[in-house]
């Protein structure tokens, strides 16, 4: 035990100040002390002095949802895109089993979710008190009435075209359709695009820092989605391949961006279950569909390889947001250096460590 | 309305946990996991569903402060008992879909057991991590303010078991005086990091369960800059709308051309 | 309790935690007083705020010493070198508040030539007989002071076999015609020789054997003596970590006698604040569980010609000077208590009917006796011996060779289930098959379901009112207690032996009310309180009990708690002043802090403003102030004695110790302990080092280790052993666990059981946080997890490193949550007045890895071949 005072047993009774600066230095390099005794204190948590953070555990809590949720997204997303392809096939021409489809699975969609979200409650049997209020500042509370208006909405436009298909024509019933239509093609864009507000609008650091692009990146899942699976019930059309392009050309873009920005924030990104299936399903998603649609999009194998491609790509980055928003929850460095930095870009000074 | 407050004070606590005790006892709170942690004598860790009060152990180098510890380094203990902030915007509140968690008549944060339906939605909006679901019950559940007892007249279960007042409670601008003026005395005697903890400044608009702390509050996992999320809608939607429109002009002229 | 109760007169603490407030500076010291006592704390945290400083002295950093204003370390069992160190400080430095000293102290009585120090002897008093091992203590008697004949025939003079009554009182001599030097100098008077005996006690002996640096030492000491003298006071706060030690009593003496030195005792933040274990024990040693003792700490009698009449019993109990000259009405009251009318002048009151003592009857004896099958049954009510015992592992074995045993619990505690689920069992060694006892495990009634008082540290009793009944067929003691003797009658009315006569004589007159047939307990305090006889009116104090046979009570020292028909002053919640009179009632007469006289100069005027408590009302002719008067109210400070008087009325006015019989505060005891007037410097039992004071005498001589196969000591030291082991408890968990491990509240607060050892031990055996680790003593070995602190500290200690390992003894094989029994490792061992065991300060291994990982390793250290220690 190394001694430096003329008794053998002496201690000091206050620290004197060149020892405290020397822990101070030591600690914000390193995170940890080594105790003058020359003990290892790697081998003592106990003794993680506590200027970074509680032991290092987590200070929020991580999403409770399960794998209904992601699933959830997914169909959700295809669902709403889909009545926005169904009204633009009507406007502009394009072939009547197409629109006929894009409105069943519209309205198929939109019957299982309330499935799914429903399973994922704590208490099932309570989901009506969903319908309690209604609040624009929770984006659950929109998603809820979004859901139920586009169920709506869309059953209104597939009941209009069913009638029209099975002979049924009357202005009533065509003013019904284009109203559902129209209706449905807003509503299932809210729909599709809500849930990256939901997931970006909470206090997990890897959610909120990329609520812009959540939304963004969610409805081209739908788009891309909503494309996909009209091209594997057949419709090999220029429209779901443009569609079909355009998806995983941005989804690609999306997958650039977030490996440009590599901070602490960003580490389930990019590290550890949510990093790698994040990657790989970004790159399903986006170079190896667009890849795949470019050299063989001319064949029919070529185009539902990429579809194939697109889909399961954009349901396992579903997952993969979640287990990053986990990831990011456990994390309290990220918080902290999320929050350090906003104090300083508001105060113009760094925190102090002290 | 009288806004009730807890300020909850470090520099006279004593670590006994009986505040974990009698909020559990009170209201009924089951038990956390019998598992030791190792870190120091903090075996709960954190807030949650189940845990409404949560005593915290930091053993640290001593920084400042006038205690006496013969020790070759310098050394201090501190305890700290953390509680549901009951935010002045409250971020598990504004995220509720089915209007279980309200505002009660003195300004806390209550989460309705009856009418929760396990949405977990609160328990990501919570910037303190503080409000969790329980398993296998399933519904969310956080501190109460011993909203019960208050609307009897009487002080919060953890305050009335503190043995030492490091848990007070209050009004909440007069505890907020006294805790800035404890500061100041502290700083006085020697404490020169002692500080208050009440983010005012923040989107959260200031809590009603302050503390009153030696050091960073990282140290202690307490948020340094909380923010309410909802100050994220107004970007994200922004993003959707803007997304949409990318999105309607996309499909449209995929079938136009 | 001997070592307040032969420097003051009474055993127990003598002030109440609020007085802190009051305090100037607070030592605590063999305590862990926020963990253990955290509502009492409260107010040494607000002493604290008010400027108060709190000093802790303790081999941990625990959360005590985390809101000290400072907070030094000590090695295991060397307190009585640091306590000596800073009366060493206080003489050298003529720190003492000289004028109290002088007037309430014995400090100035001269002790006779044939007394010889530790210090002639190397290490024991003069008296010692090394065959015996035991003192001769009338060499220890003031000068002048004459001792009776022993026409009595029993043991010598002083040595006594139990510890816990009448501390201070041998009838056979006279204290009263001592002689005096008040100038203080006289080479044989009491501060003198004091000075002498404690003058090797310096500050380098403190930190090369204590481990505490000089400066930190010289602190201590510059804070604590400076909270002295007529403006000031100091109050010192202990528990267990004191009283557990094989020289307990004498640890506690040399607090006792700093406390005079510096005046003290009796004064407003002075005194001593002896912190009991759990919330009844100073009632359990009141209306005692204690074998040698009657209730109000009379001497039981012992088996010998003292004991043959009630008369001679008197005579060999009644000192003829103080307080406890009161003995013989007293004594007469408790029996006519007992006995009733069964109780009269002729069979003297009953007094045959009461067992004699034969000996050593402590926990500790008779256990060993139940390992040698010498006990045929045993009732375990609100104790859990088989986790809180001490070498819990013998006495899990001692129990099956019982016949037949009864548990009374609120659980199923590890006493009532080790015949199925001991460790002993599951490893094997035992076979339930071949355990005969026969385990009655009966329900028992929580303290919320049944009436009753508390009577707590300060001597405060409190009623508690029935909240529910409790459930099933769980009963209160009392119900117990009456029922069980209801059948015991109905037999031995029908036995025509002799013996049983004073069984058939106990009255148990209570209303027996409700369908569960509970007798009212209210009726229980009012016999503790006491009536007269005649006409069944209560008295409403212990100065109106008679030795006629007139008055009947329970309990001397509680009487005035129910002064009247319908007024349970324990039941009492308006508290009226500082000291809380109005809240309760504290005996002895609801004076909260006792040697009060001690706050007032010898003229009755106070020693300050600041600290006044009570003082002489010259117009009214009596002591008066903020506290009730712990002196006889109407006796004026400048009374002096006639020739010839007796009992109180035989100390002058100015004498504040009254239980004493020379009314002095006893710097030096010469009756009522077994192991020196003075207290001396010996090692524990195990030890990491040869005693530095006295090389030739390692423990304390007069200790009993009770040494035996499985019960075995490392030596002094050890190369096997070689760290310091201590034992504590935790804020979290209760004794052994029964009420705590079986609540989930509290269980998992803390749910399972580590080790505390220090940053650089852990480095020095590679061993990781948290991992198991085996702790092994010559007793026993456990497994726990190792946290490893700062809060521990290595300590140089005589020119070599100790390490000091803590662990806490809650855990056991049953409940929620479980663990090793802490225990396991200590020594079954007996200090020489209470007969308490040491679990603080032995010596232990610390393996890596589990118990059964470490199987062999533990064959070599337990092996009874390796040598046992120096007795």
């Amino acid at each position: 035990m190394a001694e430096n005072n003329v008794s053998q047993n002496s201690r000091r009774a206050r620290a004197s100040e060149e020892r405290l600066e020397q822990i101070r230095r030591e600690a914000l390099e390193t995170g940890r002390v080594a105790s003058g005794a020359g003990a290892d204190s790697s081998a003592t948590v106990s003794s993680i002095i506590g200027a970074e953070s509680y032991y290092n555990l987590a200070v929020l809590k991580e999403p409770t949802w399960t794998w209904e949720v992601p699933l959830y997204f997914f169909v959700g997303g295809i669902a709403g895109v889909s009545s926005v392809i169904a009204l633009a096939a009507q406007l502009f021409h394009g072939p009547a089993p197409l629109i006929r489809v894009a409105l069943w699975m519209a309205l198929g969609g939109a019957s299982i979710c309330p499935v799914f979200l429903i399973s994922d409650l704590g208490r099932p049997s309570r989901f009506l008190n969903m319908l309690r209020v209604f609040k624009w500042r929770s984006p659950m509370s929109m998603g809820t009435w979004i859901l139920v208006t586009f169920s709506g909405c869309s059953f209104m436009a597939l009941a209009g075209n069913e009638l029209l298909y099975f002979g049924y024509a009357n202005e009533l019933v065509t003013t019904l359709r284009w109203a559902g239509e129209f209706s449905a093609a807003i509503t299932g864009l809210l729909l599709a695009s809500y849930t990256g507000v939901l997931v970006g609008a909470t206090a997990i650091p890897v959610w909120n820092q990329h609520r812009h692009l959540l939304p963004a990146h969610f409805l081209t899942s739908g788009l891309g989605g909503s494309a996909a699976i009209l091209e594997l019930f057949g419709f090999l059309i220029p429209a779901t391949q443009m569609i079909g392009f355009a998806a995983a050309g941005i989804e690609t873009l999306v997958g650039f961006v977030l490996e440009l920005f590599r901070g602490v924030v960003e580490a389930p990104l990019h590290h550890g279950k949510s990093g790698w299936t994040m990657r790989i399903s970004g790159t399903l998603e986006g170079p190896v569909a667009l890849v795949v649609r470019l050299l063989w999009g001319g064949t029919s194998t070529g185009r539902h390889a990429a579809a194939i491609c697109f889909l399961v790509g954009a349901l396992c980055s579903r997952y993969a947001w979640i287990w990053a928003g986990r990831a990011s929850a456990r994390d309290p460095k990220a918080l902290f250096a999320l929050q350090h930095a906003a104090i300083e870009a508001r105060e113009g000074r760094v925190p102090s460590r002290a | 309305m009288t806004l009730a407050a807890f300020l909850t004070d470090a520099t006279v606590c004593i670590g006994c946990k009986a505040c974990e005790v009698a909020c559990k006892e009170w209201n009924e709170v089951p038990e956390d996991g019998f598992v030791w942690s190792g870190l120091s004598y903090d075996n709960t860790k954190a807030l949650g569903a189940s845990t409404w009060r949560h005593v915290m152990f930091l053993e640290q180098p001593a920084v400042a402060g006038p205690q006496q510890v013969d020790m070759q380094d310098p050394f201090r203990w501190i305890f700290l008992s953390d509680v549901c902030k009951h935010c002045g915007n409250a971020g598990c509140l504004e995220a509720c879909p089915t209007g279980a968690i309200v505002r009660t008549n003195v300004g806390s944060v209550l989460v309705q057991s009856d009418v929760c339906n396990g949405c977990g939605y609160c328990v990501v909006s919570c910037p303190f991590g503080v409000v969790d679901k329980r398993h296998p019950d399933g519904r969310a559940f956080k501190c109460t303010f011993c909203y019960d007892r208050q609307s009897a007249g009487m002080m919060p279960a953890c305050a009335k078991a503190c043995p030492t007042q490091s848990i007070r409670f209050g009004e909440l601008s007069e505890l907020r005086e006294h805790g800035h003026a404890r500061v100041a005395e502290l700083q006085q005697r020697g404490y020169s990091d002692a500080r208050m903890y009440d983010p005012e400044e923040t989107s959260v608009g200031g809590v009603h369960a302050m503390f009153v702390i030696l050091g960073q509050p990282e140290a202690y996992n307490l948020p340094p800059a909380p923010e309410v999320p909802t100050i994220y809608l107004k970007s994200a939607w922004t993003s959707a709308l803007v997304s949409a429109l990318v999105l309607i002009a996309i499909v449209f002229a995929a079938f136009l051309l | 309790m001997p070592g307040l109760g032969t420097t003051f007169g009474r055993g127990g603490a003598t002030t109440a935690p609020s007085d802190l407030l009051n305090s100037d500076a607070i030592l605590i010291m063999g305590s862990n007083m926020a963990e253990n006592h955290p509502v009492g704390f409260q107010w040494v945290i607000d002493a604290k705020e008010k400027g108060t400083h709190v000093l802790h002295v303790d081999p941990r950093f625990s959360r005590t010493s985390a809101v000290a204003n400072t907070w030094v370390p000590l090695r295991a069992g060397s307190d009585i070198l640091f306590l000596g160190g800073l009366i060493n400080h206080i003489l050298q430095n003529e720190l003492d508040f000289r004028e109290y000293v002088v007037h309430y102290t014995n400090a100035s009585v001269i002790i006779p030539e044939s007394f010889q120090d530790t210090e002639d002897l190397g290490g024991v008093f003069s008296g010692w007989d090394p065959v015996t091992k035991k003192y001769d203590t009338s060499s220890w008697l003031y000068e002048g002071v004459k001792q009776a004949e022993n026409e009595t025939g029993g043991a010598k003079a002083g040595a006594t076999d139990g510890g816990h009554a009448q501390h201070g009182v041998d009838s056979r001599t006279d204290l009263s015609t001592y002689t005096q030097d008040l100038t203080l100098q006289h080479p044989r008077c009491v501060y003198q020789l004091m000075k002498k005996h404690f003058a090797r006690y310096t500050p380098e002996m403190i930190e090369r054997y204590c481990g505490v640096s000089k400066e930190a030492f010289l602190n201590v000491a510059n804070i604590y003596c400076g909270a002295s003298g007529p403006e000031k006071t100091g109050a010192i706060c202990y528990a267990l970590g004191w009283t557990q030690h094989s020289s307990g009593v004498q640890i506690i003496r040399t607090a006792a006698m700093m406390q005079l030195l510096l005046g003290n005792m009796g004064r407003p933040g002075g005194g001593i604040l002896a912190l009991r274990g759990h919330a009844s024990i100073q009632g359990s040693t009141d209306i005692p569980t204690l074998f040698d003792s009657l209730p109000g700490y009379l001497n039981m009698p012992k088996f010998d010609a003292s004991s043959k009449t009630l008369a001679s019993f008197i005579a060999a109990n009644k000192p003829r000077t103080g307080w406890w000259n009161n003995f013989d009405k007293y004594i007469v009251s408790t029996l006519k208590a007992f006995y009733g009318d069964a109780a009269t002048k002729e069979n003297d009151f009953g007094f045959n009917w009461l067992p004699r003592l034969t000996g050593d009857h402590s926990h500790q004896a008779y256990w060993l006796d139940m390992m040698d099958g010498k006990m045929d049954g045993l009732f375990v009510m609100g104790q859990n011996p088989a986790v809180a015992g001490p070498n819990s592992g013998m006495e899990r074995r001692a129990l099956g060779k019982l016949k037949w045993m009864v548990v009374r619990e609120m659980v199923e505690t590890e006493t009532a289930s080790f015949w199925y689920d001991s460790p002993e069992v599951h490893r094997g060694e035992l076979k339930p098959e071949n355990i005969g006892t026969e385990v009655f495990l009966l329900p028992a009634a929580g303290h919320v379901e049944k009436d009753g008082t508390f009577t707590n540290t300060q001597r405060l009793l409190q009623w508690r009112e029935k909240a529910v009944d409790p459930p099933g067929d769980a009963r209160s003691e009392n119900w117990f207690i009456y029922h069980l003797w209801r059948r015991l009658i109905e037999k031995a009315k029908r036995d025509p032996r002799p013996r049983n006569a004073g069984l058939l004589a106990l009255t148990m007159n209570y209303t027996i009310e409700g369908e569960r047939r509970e007798p009212v307990a209210e009726e229980i305090l009012e016999e503790l309180n006491g009536w007269t006889v005649a006409d069944h009116k209560l008295v409403s104090g212990f100065g109106e009990l008679k030795a006629d046979g007139s008055t009947a009570c329970g309990c001397w020292i509680y009487s005035g708690v129910f002064p009247s028909e319908g007024r349970n002053r324990a039941n009492e919640r308006a508290p009226k002043d500082e000291y809380g009179h109005g809240w309760g009632w504290a005996w002895p007469s609801d004076r909260r802090v006792i040697y009060n006289r001690a706050s007032a100069k010898p003229d009755g005027s106070p020693w300050s403003e600041r600290k006044k408590l009570v003082w002489w009302d010259e117009a009214a002719k009596k002591w008066t102030g903020k506290d009730v008067p712990d002196f006889t109210a109407t006796k004026p400070p400048t009374y002096v004695p006639p020739p010839g008087a007796e009992g109180d009325a035989a100390l002058a006015g100015d004498k504040p110790y009254i239980l004493h019989a020379d009314g002095m505060g006893w710097l030096w005891v010469p009756v009522g302990l077994n192991d020196g007037p003075l207290p001396a410097h010996y090692e524990p039992l195990e030890s990491p080092i040869v005693n530095p004071m006295y090389p030739d005498r390692q423990a304390n001589p007069v200790g009993l280790n009770r040494a035996r196969p499985g019960n075995e000591y490392a030596s002094s030291p050890d190369p096997k052993f070689p760290y310091v082991l201590t034992t504590y408890r935790l804020t979290e968990h209760h004794t052994a666990g029964g009420m705590s491990r079986t609540l989930s509240h509290l269980a998992e607060l803390q749910p399972e059981l580590f080790c505390e050892i220090s940053l650089e031990l852990a480095k020095e055996l590679q061993i990781e946080h948290g991992e198991w680790v085996t702790l092994v003593t010559k007793r026993g070995a456990i497994e726990a997890h190792a946290l490893s602190t700062s809060r521990i500290q290595p300590l140089q200690i005589g020119g070599k490193t100790v390490h000091q390992i803590g662990v806490p003894f809650h855990w056991g094989y049953s409940g929620l949550v479980k663990g090793d029994i802490g225990n396991d490792l200590i020594a079954i061992s007996e200090e020489p007045n209470v007969r308490i065991m040491e679990t603080k300060g032995l010596l232990c291994n610390l393996l890596v890895g589990r118990r059964v990982d470490n199987a062999q390793k533990l064959e070599e250290l337990q092996s009874p071949a390796a040598e046992s220690a120096r007795a």
